[in-house]
């Protein structure tokens, strides 16, 4: 599929041997042998909690191994620490960038690693070698930019780059493309093809499968810190994959309810919003969301997605316009009594804003519920009330704790989000606000949410989607708006358009129609 | 499940090597200069069991509870109150005017207006900051801190008004003496009575007891009641507490107001169950104690307790090492701040080791 030269040949740059790690109650790494050939792509691809993370940090330095062997070019090494992993070739991405906003490109790159003569740092020597490098690989970058204002791809090209100034010879790419659209990854893996050929290994973790087969020449498949095959991608398929992650076979494609859109639910006219300093974020955006449809807001992060769903729950104050929710305005109500008005809202970043991490799984799980009478027993809060409502929404939604009283900052991030989940889909909400509801889920944790969010759905709830996964909004979606520069691009409804289409509104580009009337 | 054994064991030992640590620092300043650590310790522990001394570490121990809560109360919903030395001085100021200027209630009735006299003096003084912080967003470090100064001279000027114009020649500046009605009862004859022997002159009293309440009150408040719940939610994760409904600035509004309330009693041991009148030699300082022992005990109502305890321990056992032995009473005071420290370190590895193991336990 890739077609690269002789990486069948090629002799392994690293070999993990029988790696175990072991963690007090958990084995994280059973026995992991891998090997990498030098000048190839290398996949690893497994559920949240397989075990990638901890194979990765030790072979980074993070981790020791508390038994198995580590190899590279075939001599036996110890790796203690970060540094050491890049003194011997081992460079790592990781998902959240390493960077800082106010500090230029070539500062960024060179930080840490500052060629100095007399005390100086000698600047002009590092652009020297950082603009070598960045044209050797074809990274199309402005050495002087604030990294602050560069796009997320190019972010982690510059990531990147650190690594190889580094003298990375081995790269670990840290799911690289969870945070871009559709044509940064593709220049992303035009980036990584071009590196391999010229004789870097990359070591990509993933959990797109489509993607995997894509970039990848091999693919390690990791289940429950074990290997379960490690498999060339010209004879792999995608189902084969996610079967061989989840331990069974897995519907990519969730059957789809057709839409029986009811009444309005959610209507937002002429919206404005500001972001920080008062920036206009959002302008003029109108849409509304009917009971039994899904309505996705599709968009590159950043594009003002956050400030619209934080001025329709009630975190964010409009500057102008109206958000209706069945027929009455919003605007002048609190949070609470949004929620209390029927609307529900998983939010985009679940530890930041979905749960109070450090507290139990049972006392999140009522959070925004909490001043419910069902739970008050007088002043105080009726504990056996909560126990209950508790159990019964874990078994409901598949929320695997050892305890009711485990604190939600204990569990796997797809148990998590199926507590966010099961919170907010009780005391049936008229109108679901799903911001990114599956980002850095695995594959089974993600088919449970479009299971869930359609079974709402078809149960005539409306169901406001906001995700930057096309993938995602294809599968679920019954009308699609494109959000570009805090407007919205263009209004599709299902079938009316392609990953391609989308992709090209989300971009800016298209042809310049008005918003769409819905 | 194994592991969860081990890990409440953990956190329990947190504090004990803590305070071992802190133990062994002071060691080396003791044998430093020339005293043999153990017989110093030894001698600490004897004259701490004394009956005498138990009374007095309990008795010291008081203020510092009402201190610690007030101080975790703030701390909790990270509202940074500094100025619980400013609040307990008007709180006790307050009090003592409705000690000696309400006359003719019988005791109990006495007690309780002057109690809720302290705490108005104390809701009076935190008012501000609490105001300027939810509306103006002052930080409330800065300004506690300020009014703590105006505290002190206020009160200063306010006792030269009222001050008791009978003592002749003598320069003594106090407010008139308070009556009966205005002593909170000492706990010895009770004590006694159920066979501890505590001395009768130990001004030992029943703000102890209120001071314990307190703790275990405000501990199942934030434990088992709404606001209570809004008010951990707000502490640990704002942003959250936010998105379901959850009024951040106003549940930290209300926490900074409590926080001054509980703060206006923190005086009342010394003033009703000790001195029985208010003059310029009031203690100071009781307020910034409190925020040690907040600190060790981790912002824990119930915590506060024994941090309290400890306090006093180390007070108390200061006291005796100076009378008995060459070392100066600053070991000591270097040996609490030590064990502060140790603790603020040995708690931080052990719940960043926590964490590990808790993720562990369900990955």
């Amino acid at each position: 599929m890739t077609g690269s030269l002789g990486t069948t040949s090629a002799p392994p740059i690293i070999e993990l041997r029988e790696i175990t790690k072991r963690f007090p109650g958990v084995l994280a790494n059973d026995r992991i042998s891998v090997t990498v050939r030098a000048g190839e792509i290398h996949a690893l691809v497994g559920e949240n909690g397989a075990g990638k993370t901890t194979l990765m940090s030790i072979l980074y330095g993070l981790y020791q191994p508390d038994g198995g062997q580590v190899l590279w070019r075939g001599r036996p090494v110890g790796i203690r620490s970060s540094s050491a992993a890049l003194e011997l070739g081992i460079g790592m991405v990781h998902q959240h960038f390493m960077l800082i906003p106010p500090f230029t490109v070539l500062e960024n790159v060179i930080l840490g690693a500052e060629p100095v003569r007399a005390g100086v740092v000698a600047l002009a020597q590092a652009r020297a070698r950082v603009a070598r490098l960045a044209e050797l690989h074809g990274f199309d970058l402005e050495l002087d930019a604030r990294v602050g204002r560069l796009s997320v791809g190019e972010q982690q090209r510059v990531e990147i780059l650190k690594a190889l100034y580094r003298g990375a010879q081995l790269l670990i790419l840290d799911e690289p493309t969870a945070v871009l659209v559709p044509q940064e990854i593709r220049e992303l893996f035009r980036n990584l093809r071009r590196l391999r050929d010229q004789g870097r290994t990359l070591v990509f973790i993933s959990h797109k499968l489509d993607e995997v087969m894509e970039i990848a020449d091999r693919i390690t498949v990791l289940r429950q810190g074990r290997v379960i095959d490690t498999v060339e991608t010209s004879s792999a398929t995608p189902s084969m994959l996610a079967e061989m992650m989840v331990g069974r076979p897995v519907l990519l494609q969730v059957p789809r309810p057709p839409a029986l859109p009811g009444a309005g639910r959610l209507d937002v006219r002429g919206l404005s919003v500001e972001g920080e300093r008062g920036r206009p974020r959002i302008h003029d955006v109108s849409f509304n969301v009917r009971a039994g449809e899904v309505y996705a807001i599709a968009g590159v992060q950043g594009n003002g997605q956050a400030e619209l769903v934080e001025a329709i729950v009630g975190l964010r104050r409009a500057a102008t316009g109206r958000v209706l929710l069945d027929g009455r305005d919003v605007i002048p109500l609190s949070v609470a009594e949004r929620r209390a008005a029927g609307l529900a809202h998983i939010p985009e970043d679940r530890h930041r804003r979905g749960l109070v991490l450090a507290m139990s799984t049972r006392e999140n799980l009522i959070l925004g519920h909490h001043r419910r009478r069902a739970f008050s027993h007088g002043l105080l809060r009726d504990e056996r009330a909560v126990d209950r409502f508790a159990a019964e929404r874990c078994r409901e939604y598949d929320v695997r704790v050892p305890r009711l009283g485990t604190p939600a900052l204990a569990l796997s991030g797809g148990n998590q989000q199926r507590l966010v989940i099961a919170r907010e889909f009780a005391f049936t909400p008229g109108l679901l606000i799903a911001a990114q509801p599956t980002r850095g889920l695995d594959v089974g944790a993600t088919e449970f949410v479009y299971r869930r969010l359609l079974e709402i759905k078809a149960q005539g709830l409306a169901v406001l989607l906001v995700s930057v996964d096309l993938d995602e909004v294809l599968a679920l979606a019954d009308r699609i708006a494109v959000l570009y520069n805090g407007r919205i691009a263009r209004e599709f409804r299902r079938g009316e358009a392609d990953a391609a289409t989308l992709g090209l509104y989300m971009t800016g580009g298209g042809p310049p129609t008005g918003q769409a009337a819905p | 499940m194994r592991s969860r054994g081990r890990l409440l064991l953990l956190q329990a030992a947190a504090p004990i090597v803590a305070v071992f640590a802190g133990g062994v620092i002071a060691s080396a300043i003791i044998l430093a200069i020339h005293e043999n650590p153990l017989s110093v310790f030894g001698l600490m522990a004897t004259f701490n069991m004394q009956a005498g001394s138990v009374a007095s570490i309990l008795t010291s121990a008081t203020p510092l509870i009402f201190a610690g809560v007030a101080t975790a109360i703030g701390f909790q919903v990270n509202v940074f109150n500094i100025g619980i030395e400013g609040q307990y001085y008007i709180g006790a100021f307050a009090a003592s005017l409705a000690a000696f200027g309400l006359r003719g209630f019988p005791a109990p009735i006495h007690l309780v207006l002057i109690i809720t006299a302290a705490m108005l003096g104390g809701l009076l003084w935190v008012w501000l900051p609490a105001f300027l912080r939810r509306r103006r967003g002052a930080h409330e470090v800065i300004t506690t801190i300020m009014m703590n100064y105006i505290a002190f001279n206020v009160v200063l000027y306010l006792l030269g008004l009222v001050r008791d114009r009978n003592l002749g020649s003598t320069v003594r500046i106090r407010t008139p003496l308070f009556p009966p009605s205005a002593q909170m009862p000492h706990l010895a004859p009770l004590l006694n009575a159920l066979g501890a022997p505590i001395p009768g002159y130990s001004p030992l009293n029943w703000f102890l007891v209120i001071a314990l309440a307190l703790a275990i009150v405000v501990w199942f408040w934030l434990r088992r009641s709404r606001f209570g719940y809004e008010a951990r939610a707000t502490a640990l994760n704002p942003l959250a507490a936010e998105a379901a409904g959850i009024v951040v600035g106003r549940v930290q509004f209300v926490m900074f107001l409590v926080s001054g309330a509980v703060a206006g009693c923190v005086g009342l041991s010394d003033l009703l169950g000790r001195a029985g009148y208010f003059d310029i030699d009031f203690p100071k300082g009781l307020g910034f104690l409190g925020i040690s022992v907040a600190l060790l005990a981790r912002n824990d109502p119930l915590g506060v307790i024994p941090a309290a305890l400890l306090f006093g321990y180390l007070n108390r056992g200061a006291e005796g090492i100076q009378a008995f032995t060459n070392v100066p009473r600053e070991v000591i005071t270097i040996l609490e701040a030590l064990i502060i420290m140790a603790i603020v370190v040995a708690y931080e590895i052990m719940t960043r080791y926590v964490r590990v193991l808790r993720k562990q336990e369900v990955a």
